[in-house]
């Protein structure tokens, strides 16, 4: 070992970064960025879950109790109530119907004689009779577990705190969950289509990227753009050839989802793949923006987590949208990735079909062509 | 009357203070070979990239087979290989051939006829499935030059295009150059090597971005008292630079 090659090494790799004031600034902003948005998101809890409620619950003597456990529930912010009105020819349609439509992810229903089945079941047992629980019925959205286990526990724990504190006591009050959608999913039915849409975006942008630093560095590109071939033609053919590797590694994800993990695809598995390769070519199209403003393979890299670490923690890959912190939400609504991930989620556990996930793929649609038109913009404006 | 298939007037090219081509007025006429030389820095590549629309004029015009630069129209008529090798190193021969034919929308069977054509004229055909990562510079180098020829263009830009290519094989290049003039092609390259500029038909000697003598290699050295291109060279630089 020569301490002075060493240092001279060293010395040479640093004065490197000096001339490259990009990578250096990076070097900072990086750790900066990463911590800001890991704080941020891990330090959210659930806010906001859309939740309808249906109180068709006519009270008794004292008062509805049905009252008190909705005003229970609305005291804490992690549900957002929205009332029904029970002035319907079929309310308990309309509730099922909010959910049905993802207006809602649940609906609590409290049915006409609640107070009254409260009050009777609690005279009952100070006499020692036998009771039945009544109920409170919760038309649940499953295709989120994690919200949907928060919906009944909520619920649940407003019931005890408004009967504990009315009447000293816990009576018999069953919140009885009733699966809309989702009805066994597990996890990893959540998970699946989450890693799809973020394991297809993240292989589409990085190809994306250093195919093209590769095709500037090489003079290809110069090249090709010497021959009839148009911009537009250059960008399209990429976004064909990446949004097709998007779709091999979709169905190999999806085969395997199914096969290892017994994940259940309610709808269309087609549907799937048209949304993951919109995703691909708009990633595409990301990648070679991102690849334009980058002098070689070292700086596009660079891109990469700056993209990546948002579309993972923001987009509702592995926490739904409502644990986002109120501040980083229109965040998560610039990210394609976001809305692959509802659409997917929504045709593989809810069973949706065009008919409904139209608007997301309207959106994965119109990015694409939009960041590929920029994309071509690009290449033109550099000659 | 023959026909220019490029002309320049006055083109100029600066980036930002350097001027690396300074006012070039060219005529090339159809079927000729066109010589660039000069010394690195002399604005050679610059003259063929702008011409090729890969860089704008600062300034000036230029025109190729009647069309204004950029050309569209006209383009599929043009080959150009870059200094650089500019080729897929993770393609095949084969497969870089057939990415550019297809840049040119060409039929497989005139693709066909045509690559076997090059593979032999650039002394590749055993090589044809290799992957161009795995061949030499000079290969390399001939590959490049056989991607610019594929379409049959009728004018072709050659940027050195017999750098690194071995003198056995660099005869057989002019050899084929020659073939292209015979069948009414026009040819401009530029090179370093003045022993094969000879061979051009019309050399254009450039020097800090100017044109400083332009003619037959035989009236640049005779006008220039001098037995060899190089030395008609350096006798016009010296008269430039007083």
């Amino acid at each position: 070992m020569n301490g002075h090659r060493m240092l001279a090494v060293a010395r040479k790799t640093l004065r490197s970064l000096r001339h490259d004031r990009r990578t250096a600034g990076f070097l900072i902003f990086m750790p900066l960025f990463m911590i800001a948005i890991f704080g941020y998101t891990f330090g959210g809890d659930l806010r906001d879950v859309e939740v309808a409620i249906l109180n068709l619950d006519t009270g008794g003597s004292d008062g509805s109790v049905a009252d008190a456990i909705i005003a229970e529930i609305s005291y804490g912010d992690t549900l957002k109530l929205s009332i029904l009105s029970d002035g319907h020819t079929d309310p308990l349609s309309t509730a099922e119907g909010v959910v049905r439509d993802a207006d809602a992810w649940a609906a609590v229903v409290f049915g006409q004689g609640f107070t009254a089945e409260v009050e009777e079941g609690i005279a009952a047992m100070k006499q020692g009779l036998p009771v039945s629980p009544c109920q409170v019925v919760v038309l649940l959205d499953g295709s989120n577990p994690n919200i949907a286990q928060a919906v009944v526990a909520e619920v649940t724990a407003a019931v005890q705190r408004v009967l504990v504190t009315e009447y000293g006591f816990n009576p018999p009050i069953a919140v009885h969950p009733e699966m809309i959608y989702g009805e066994g999913a597990e996890f990893i039915d959540f998970f699946a289509p989450g890693v799809m849409g973020l394991a297809a975006m993240m292989v589409t942008l990085m190809l994306s990227i250093i195919s093209f630093v590769h095709e500037r560095a090489n003079g290809t590109l110069d090249r090709l753009l010497t021959t009839p071939v148009t911009e537009g033609e250059i960008v399209g053919g990429y976004a064909l050839a990446f949004g097709l590797v998007a779709l091999v590694q979709s169905t190999v994800i999806l085969l395997a989802a199914v096969i290892l993990f017994r994940v259940e695809i309610v709808g269309s598995p087609l549907l799937v793949l048209l949304t993951i390769f919109l995703l691909g070519i708009g990633s595409q199209g990301l990648g070679f923006i991102l690849s334009s403003n980058a002098k070689n393979e070292f700086q596009a890299v660079q891109f990469m987590p700056l993209i990546l670490f948002p579309s993972i923690l923001l987009a509702g890959v592995f926490w739904p949208l409502e644990a986002v912190p109120e501040l980083l939400r229109p965040v998560s609504s610039f990210i394609p990735l976001t809305y692959a991930v509802d659409a997917c989620r929504s045709i593989m556990i809810r069973g949706w079909g065009l008919g409904e996930v139209w608007p997301q793929l309207l959106i994965l649609a119109g990015l694409a062509v939009v960041l590929l038109t920029l994309s071509a913009y690009s290449l033109k404006k550099r000659r | 009357m023959t026909e220019d298939v490029v002309v320049t007037n006055a083109l100029t090219k600066r980036f930002g203070e350097l001027v690396a081509v300074s006012s070039l007025d060219l005529k090339i006429s159809r079927g000729v070979v066109y010589g660039l030389i000069g010394p690195n820095g002399s604005g050679k590549t610059t003259a063929i990239k702008v011409m090729n629309g890969l860089l704008r004029a600062t300034s000036g015009s230029a025109r190729l087979l009647d069309e204004e630069v950029p050309v569209r129209g006209v383009i599929h008529r043009i080959g150009y290989m870059p200094q650089e090798m500019a080729i897929y190193t993770d393609l095949t021969v084969h497969e870089n051939l057939e990415l550019f034919a297809g840049m040119y929308s060409m039929s497989r069977g005139n693709f066909e006829g045509a690559e076997k054509d090059l593979l032999e004229m650039i002394d590749l055909a055993e090589r044809r499935d290799s992957l161009v990562a795995t061949l030499s510079g000079g290969m390399k180098h001939r590959v490049s030059l056989a991607c610019a020829l594929v379409h049959d263009p009728e004018l072709v830009f050659l940027d050195e295009p017999t750098v690194g290519v071995d003198p056995e094989l660099r005869k057989g290049f002019w050899d084929y150059f020659a073939e292209l003039k015979s069948a009414g092609k026009t040819v401009v390259l530029t090179t370093h090597y003045m022993d094969e500029a000879v061979r051009c038909d019309i050399v254009g000697m450039m020097r800090l971005g100017e044109m400083i003598a332009e003619g037959t290699p035989e009236s640049l050295m005779k006008a220039a008292g001098t037995t060899t291109l190089e030395d008609a060279f350096l006798a016009n630089a010296k008269e430039g630079s007083v």
